[in-house]
């Protein structure tokens, strides 16, 4: 679809991958190497999203306002054995959901957040509050001196539910692309592609809401009726802020306010997945470690033999995984680009296309300066 | 059951390192495939048990004289070195006061860092930290307080560098060894020369002996003013104070016990010295002069930063500053209260300052506000913290703030001014923090914040709870002064301080309706002490100067003139030009070889026909 | 029983030369010397059970008369100056065995020559007669030179040439003063004993005196004469630096103690401010050198020149105390630096560089090399002098024991400690902190057989700078012999009878 006009800038790396969109294809090249990876890490990635969307889902409706929640993470099964292997570490890391949950929270962005400032809310948030303060008086008093207090933490818990949400239909998308990979049913990235957005438009309308229920009696927080989806109010917000903005890791920012390492403005982070160098996973003050760490429980076996060939074998595993995921991850990004398209990419309107054209465009000029470059040639 | 605690006391610092032993299966990485919280939990039961041996050890000997306990390490001729253990009041108060700070603090992280996989290392570190500090409250010979000294240079050097990967760490790590390393070198030229001079280093037999030396007046300013130099780096005190600042690049769970108890450990070892260093009154004076333009200087310089832990270490090294005028004044018990004050406060100060950047992610005081509503613990904390440090009633900050006014000032009126100043300058400057911080409407970066996960905010308010008791432990320990030297025109004078300091503070940064500067004034001041004085520059144009050319020209003459010389007479006269080439052939070097060996058959003939 | 030490390992040398190929294939000629090795480690382990810790005289005796005209006999002695020696070199040349390169060329004659020095160097340390010592002095030096020149880096050949020229002339210097010795004598014999006590007049005493140390001086080396170690240390394998850091060096100090001291401690006495300044010249310069260096190896060496210096400065000292503190910075210097070059040799074999300008960031827990690198971390805060460590308390006996003599020297040399920590802090905050780069992103495995030999020097530091007592013990009696020679012989009463009369004034530097 190369125009022959001469007064076309130089082709570059980008503008090759926008042709690539295009055409149908991902951001991330189609080669069988990548596709073992992002198809393997991805069933993994299903099972672990899998317990964290669980335990989202158990915090936010289960540890509703729980000042000390010792066992937030043990989604109401406290049993000797499991206390065991929780003290010993033997468990998934879940905080890195609760990561996830933060970046989201504090990004802002989409429906959720917006109805978290609205009238409604506060008005069902309060109620829930006096419910569950109920006969407490010392909690009654920080609240009426620290009026803020509480509703924050619901607010929070709200992207607790949200976020649990999103990573449910994320899980069985990854789980059923796994099936279907080893079912021979997806061949290239493409496929790869294909399936997530297939997901996503399939369950965009889905509508997040978030109830608790306290002494039997059910709190609405968000109802239905606040008419949020599946699509605009969390996927897109998680994208933005889980996949390109996310936080500075304490391991290789300074938050020294005087050395400004840190841009003032949100939109200007970029400290996210698709940013993310992998080298330094593994170390002291990178956070995606946890899931990383987290991932290696659960390769399938075709690509931990991948993995094994390389010159550390199990040593680097983490970082190996990482680069995979990214390239995962592209793949999804790769799904949202096409899902939100403003036009069919098969239209033949030149309008259309070039409407299409200037999208693709301009999310490129965003990831220019990620991993996107890097991921366009095999690396180890 | 008494006996045996005493006689296993030099346990109290040992538990820290076993604990750091302990984690080593996952600080090594050993352990992959589970996380390394382990390592966290036991190094947290280790600091309980060597907090409830102090505590024991604590209620048992209050009552009796200080028991010394003597563990003979090396016995060489006339050198005799002994890990001297002191069990008194003092020291085992100071022990307990670390142990429980070192206890919140790492439950504090358990919050901070658990999205930290080297979890593992962290904690092997506080161990060692704890370690060392025990080691030195409850050491009793200048020996092992500068072994100790020596080791927590080290384990700064580590937490410090423990976001190894971070660049502004890479040289703040290594500054603070370097700066820290400048006294410590001053002071072991002090030990060593002592240890010659005085045959001793136990503290008892080292105050005994000045009592009765009689060293030239040189002889003992110089080695009062090497011995000084080394509380001085360890205390953040000028010129030896930057390092403090840099060290801010580190964990926060770490700065706590920093800015608390690790810097009052310089404090401490000072205050053992302190029969040495009076043998020269041009020893004390320097220590005074130090510490007055330390506590004015770095009161002002904490009102210019911008970065929320930088804004509170410099007040850090101006609290030191006032220990140092106590210990000048030879007011050692003031000197320790004001220490024990300022632990307990500053230890919460950071505790807050913490809970606020995990929150806020970020550390800029400009892109704060109106967290207050929200973190009841955090504003709580920082509310309480700041005003335990400074002198209002009836808080530990006053308390030891009116006992320093009443000792300290005596024959010496000037240095109330000091006193009110920093105070003053003080809550001005924790009334900023805290406007900017928590008043106010929030920014962007303020908006979403829920207060911190519990595990933060237990140590947090376990702490609020101590700094409230201070008073109450003050008055258990007989160490209050009567009521009514409150309405004693000195305290009047603190609390006038304190209040013109808040007053302003508030008016300005809790005034909705004034525009909230960030610092003192106009542009230029602002900058200069955003800059610290430029005080690195000091250091750039001194020592760093002078080691950079040293080396370069060391350098230089090793390569072209020793070097350069013994080339040249090589390739002029010894083996002929061929030879010293770079490069040689085989048959040269099995020339080179017969030569040799031909040259021992040689000689070995000559013998023969001798 | 001594012989053992110096015997078996020539054997086995010899074997591993001569025997056919078929029979002595690469691997078992790397078996066997491993096999001596570890022998020979277990019986300087027997011998230090022996070892009577009470006595200062010459144990476990050995002597035959070998070539009677020549005043050559075959005299082996052991006392509380050579047995630590001795220790560090068996522990050390099987370390250095067993981190050799499996798959290096020329096997057998590298092990041959392994073995060849390791008996060279016992053999000197243990000879009692100057031309025995002599012989093994040289001998030493061959297998070293052909080490470097033949598994050396790219400039092998100038550094072996360099060292071999140094050497001869140390050896030369020697041989003329040992000569001197002995025709002085009256009674033209080379046996130590017979050669002390001699009654000589001072001049003479100091011409031999300082050809002695300028002998010596080479191999210790004393700054200027010290060039050929550098280029050696960064041309030769790893395994040879190990060795020459580690024992070589202590050759040169064993010798100025042994033959300078011991012989002629009025001259000594005398000698001994020049002595001291020598010292603080070797430890500021080593260490500003160091400072400006690039190359982890060269810096290391450099650092072994100003820690080399501590050692001049407690031998000039020459009282009991400081004796033994010589004695433990020895044994804390060969067990360090030992230490650091083995793992810059790692860092070098993984990398491929060892300069501290291009690499970064090796503490990288799953590409870099984060235990080699936390043992770095270990070891240049041992050679800094951190207590918990080995070399503080070597450190701290040498200013000590060195401060009531020298005091302005040992104040200067005691800046070297400050400056160590200069440089290797910029070693290790260059090399191991900040971000791992792209190009050192697919760095080889590391294995445990990287890291054991430094484990167990580590543990040697660790468990040494813990308990001090456990090498210093050997040495009391003998450092008390060395250290009251002489017209000085009361130093110690007269330290402790007038503590406070001791200037403080730079006068006293050349005092």
């Amino acid at each position: 679809m190369t125009t022959l006009t001469p007064s076309t800038p130089v082709p570059t790396a980008l503008s090759a991958i926008a042709e690539r969109l295009e055409n149908g294809g991902a951001l991330l090249p189609d080669s069988p190497e990548n596709l073992v990876e992002v198809v393997g890490v991805l069933k993994s990635y299903a099972v672990v999203l899998d317990a964290y969307s669980i335990n989202l889902n158990y915090i936010a409706e289960h540890q509703f306002l729980v000042l000390f929640p010792f066992f937030k993470y043990m989604n109401g099964d406290v049993t000797a054995g499991k206390l065991m292997r929780h003290w010993l570490h033997q468990r998934i890391n879940y905080e890195f959901a609760e990561y996830c949950m933060k970046a989201m929270f504090w990004h802002g962005g989409g429906g959720l957040d917006a109805y978290l400032d609205t009238e409604e809310f506060r008005t069902r948030a309060t109620a829930a509050i006096q419910a569950k303060l109920k006969g407490n008086l010392m909690m009654r008093g920080i609240n009426q001196l620290f009026p803020q207090f509480l509703l924050e933490q619901i607010r929070q818990l709200s992207f607790y539910s949200g976020l649990g949400q999103f990573w449910r239909v994320m899980s069985d998308m990854f789980m059923v692309l796994s099936d279907r990979y080893d079912a021979g049913d997806i061949t290239s990235i493409a496929d790869v592609v294909d399936h997530i957005k297939q997901g996503l438009v399939d369950n965009a309308a889905m509508p997040i809401t978030y109830a608790v229920t306290i002494e039997g009696d059910r709190y609405e927080i968000i109802p239905a009726t606040a008419g949020l989806t599946f699509l605009m109010d969390t996927a897109v917000p998680y994208v933005e802020a889980v996949f390109l903005r996310s936080f500075p890791f304490f391991g290789t920012v300074s938050y020294n306010a005087q050395a400004q390492q840190i841009p003032p403005e949100q939109a200007d982070f970029s400290y996210g997945v698709l940013f993310a160098d992998p080298l330094p996973t593994g170390g002291a003050g990178i956070p995606p470690t946890l899931l990383m760490q987290d991932l290696t429980h659960y390769l399938p076996d075709y690509l931990r033999a991948v993995y094994a060939g390389g010159l550390r074998g199990n040593g680097d595993l983490r970082v190996k995984i990482n680069q995979s995921f990214q390239k995962s991850m592209f793949c999804v990004t790769t799904s949202a680009i096409l899902g939100l398209m403003p036009h069919p990419l098969t239209t033949s309107q030149p309008q259309e296309q070039q409407a299409n054209r200037e999208f693709i465009d301009s999310w490129l000029a965003r990831l220019e300066p990620s991993a996107l470059l890097r991921v366009q040639t095999p690396q180890s | 059951m008494t006996e045996f605690l005493v006689d296993s006391s030099w346990w109290v610092p040992v538990y820290g390192v076993l604990g750091a032993v302990v984690t080593l299966p996952w600080s090594t990485g050993l352990i992959r495939r589970a996380g390394s919280r382990p390592a966290a939990y036991l190094n947290i039961v280790m600091t309980v048990v060597a907090l409830l041996h102090c505590v024991i050890l604590w209620t048992d000997l209050w009552d009796l004289p200080a028991l010394h306990v003597d563990i003979p390490w090396l016995k060489l001729f006339d050198l005799n070195l002994y890990f001297s253990i002191e069990l008194s009041r003092v020291s085992l108060g100071a022990a307990v006061l670390i142990t429980v700070l070192s206890l919140l603090a790492q439950f504090f992280a358990l919050g901070y860092l658990e999205k930290d996989w080297a979890l593992g290392r962290f904690y092997a570190l506080m161990g060692f930290f704890e370690g060392a500090m025990t080691g030195i409250a409850l050491s009793d010979s200048l020996f092992s307080s500068y072994a100790l000294l020596e080791m927590l240079t080290l384990s700064t050097y580590l937490l410090v560098g423990f976001w190894y990967a971070q660049p502004l760490v890479v040289t703040a790590a290594r500054d603070a060894f370097l700066t820290k390393r400048v006294g410590d070198l001053l002071m072991l030229m002090g030990v060593v020369a002592l240890s010659a001079i005085a045959g001793t280093l136990d503290y008892a037999e080292l105050t005994a002996w000045a009592e009765t030396a009689e060293l030239a007046p040189l002889t003992a300013t110089l080695l009062g003013l090497a011995l000084l130099a080394g509380p001085i780096g360890k205390c953040a005190q000028f010129p030896l104070n930057l390092w403090l600042d840099e060290a801010m690049e580190g964990p926060s769970p770490a700065s706590i016990l920093r800015n608390s108890v690790v810097v009052a450990c310089g404090a401490y070892v000072l205050i053992r010295m302190q029969p040495i260093l009076s043998l020269s009154p041009v020893v004390l004076t320097t220590l005074m002069v130090v510490g007055a333009i330390t506590a004015i200087g770095a009161s002002l310089v904490s009102i210019g930063q911008i970065d929320i832990k930088r804004a509170l270490s410099h007040t850090t090294s101006a609290y030191l500053g006032l220990v140092f005028l106590a210990v000048g004044m030879q007011q050692d018990e003031v000197a320790l209260m004001l220490l024990f004050a300022h632990a307990l406060s500053k230890a919460l100060l950071y505790m807050s300052v913490g809970s606020v950047t995990l929150t806020t992610s970020t550390q800029d005081l400009t892109e704060m506000g109106g967290l207050g509503s929200r973190m009841p613990a955090t504003s709580l904390a920082f509310a309480i913290g700041s005003i335990a440090m400074v002198g209002m009633v009836p808080f530990g900050g006053f308390w030891a703030m009116q006992i320093w006014a009443e000792r300290v000032t005596v024959g010496a009126p000037g240095l109330l001014l000091i006193l009110l100043l920093v105070n003053g300058l003080t809550a001005f400057n924790l009334t900023r923090v805290f406007g900017l911080v928590f008043a106010g409407e929030p920014q962007a970066k303020t908006r979403r914040a829920p207060e911190a996960p519990w595990a933060i905010c237990l140590p947090m308010v376990s702490l609020i709870v101590m700094c409230l008791l201070v008073p109450v432990m003050l008055l258990q320990w007989e160490l209050l002064p009567s009521l009514a030297s409150v309405r004693s025109p000195l305290s009047l004078a603190i609390i006038g301080s304190s209040v013109v300091g808040f007053g302003f503070g508030a008016f300005i940064y809790l005034n909705p309706a004034f525009e909230h500067p960030l610092g003192l004034g106009w542009k230029s001041m602002q900058d200069i002490l955003a800059q610290d004085f430029r005080t690195d520059q000091l250091y750039r144009v001194t020592v760093v100067f002078a080691v950079r050319r040293g080396a370069r020209l060391a350098a230089w003459f090793d390569r072209y003139v020793v070097d350069g010389m013994v080339n040249l007479i090589g390739v002029a006269s010894i083996f002929g030009s061929e030879s010293l080439k770079y490069t040689i052939s085989g048959q040269s070097k099995h020339y080179l070889l017969t030569v040799v060996i031909g040259v021992i058959l040689g000689i070995a003939s000559l013998g023969w026909l001798f | 029983m001594l012989s053992i030490l110096i015997w078996l390992p020539v054997l086995a040398g010899l074997a591993i030369a001569c025997l056919p190929e078929a029979i002595m294939t690469p691997t078992r000629s790397r078996q066997v010397a491993m096999a001596i090795a570890l022998v020979i480690l277990g019986w300087t382990g027997y011998l230090l059970t022996q070892f009577d810790v009470q006595s200062a005289g010459l144990q476990f005796q050995e002597s035959f008369d070998w070539i009677a005209p020549l005043g050559l006999s075959y005299r082996l002695g052991m006392d509380g100056l050579s047995l630590p020696l001795i220790a560090i070199n068996s522990l050390l040349v099987y370390i250095a065995l067993y981190c050799s390169d499996v798959n290096l060329i020329r096997p057998r004659l590298y092990y041959s020559l392994m073995m060849l020095l390791a008996a060279g160097v016992a053999g000197a340390f243990l000879a009692q007669n100057l031309l025995l010592f002599f012989l093994f002095y040289e001998v030493e030096l061959i297998p070293l030179y052909l080490m470097i020149a033949i598994w050396g880096g790219s400039r092998r050949g100038y550094a072996a040439t360099k060292f071999l020229i140094y050497t001869a002339i140390s050896g030369a210097l020697i041989l003329a003063a040992f000569f001197g010795l002995a025709l002085l004598s009256g009674s033209f014999s080379f046996d130590y004993e017979q050669l002390q006590n001699l009654e000589l007049p001072m001049t003479t005493q100091l011409i031999l005196l300082v050809t002695i140390v300028v002998g010596f001086g080479i191999k210790v080396p004393i700054v200027p004469l010290h060039t050929w170690l550098p280029d050696a240390h960064v041309q030769a394998p790893t395994p040879t630096s190990v060795l020459l850091a580690g024992v070589l060096l202590k050759l040169g100090t064993y010798g100025l103690l042994r033959f300078g001291l011991q012989l002629l401690p009025d001259a000594w006495r005398v000698i001994a401010p020049a002595l001291a300044i020598l010292a603080v010249v070797n430890v500021l310069y080593g260490s500003f050198v160091a400072i400006a260096q690039t190359d982890m190896k060269k810096m290391v060496a450099y650092s072994s020149v100003g820690h080399m210096g501590y050692v001049m400065l407690a031998a000039a000292a020459a009282t009991p105390l400081s004796i033994a503190a010589t004695i433990a910075q020895m044994i804390s210097h060969g067990l360090i630096s030992a230490l650091l070059f083995l793992l810059v040799g790692v860092v070098y074999s993984k990398t491929g560089t060892r300069n501290v300008d291009v690499l970064q960031g090796l503490l990288n827990p799953e590409r870099g090399l984060p235990l080699i690198g936390s043992l770095m971390i270990v070891s240049v805060m041992a050679s800094a002098g951190i207590p918990g460590m080995i070399g503080f308390i070597a450190e701290f006996l040498v200013y000590r024991s060195s401060f009531p003599i020298f005091p302005v020297a040992t104040l200067l040399c005691m800046l070297g400690t400050a400056l160590t920590a200069v440089y290797f802090l910029n070693l290790i905050n260059r090399s191991f902190f900040g971000r791992l780069p792209e190009t050192f992103a697919n760095l080889p495995a590391i294995y445990w057989k990287d890291r054991i030999p430094a484990l167990i020097v580590v543990a040697l530091v660790i468990a040494f700078g813990l308990q001090p007592g456990w090498i210093i013990r050997w040495s009391e009696p003998t450092s008390l012999a060395l250290g009251t020679l002489g017209d000085r012989s009361t130093t110690t009463a007269f330290v402790e009878a007038n503590p406070l009369t001791l200037p403080l004034s730079a006068p006293a530097l050349v005092d």
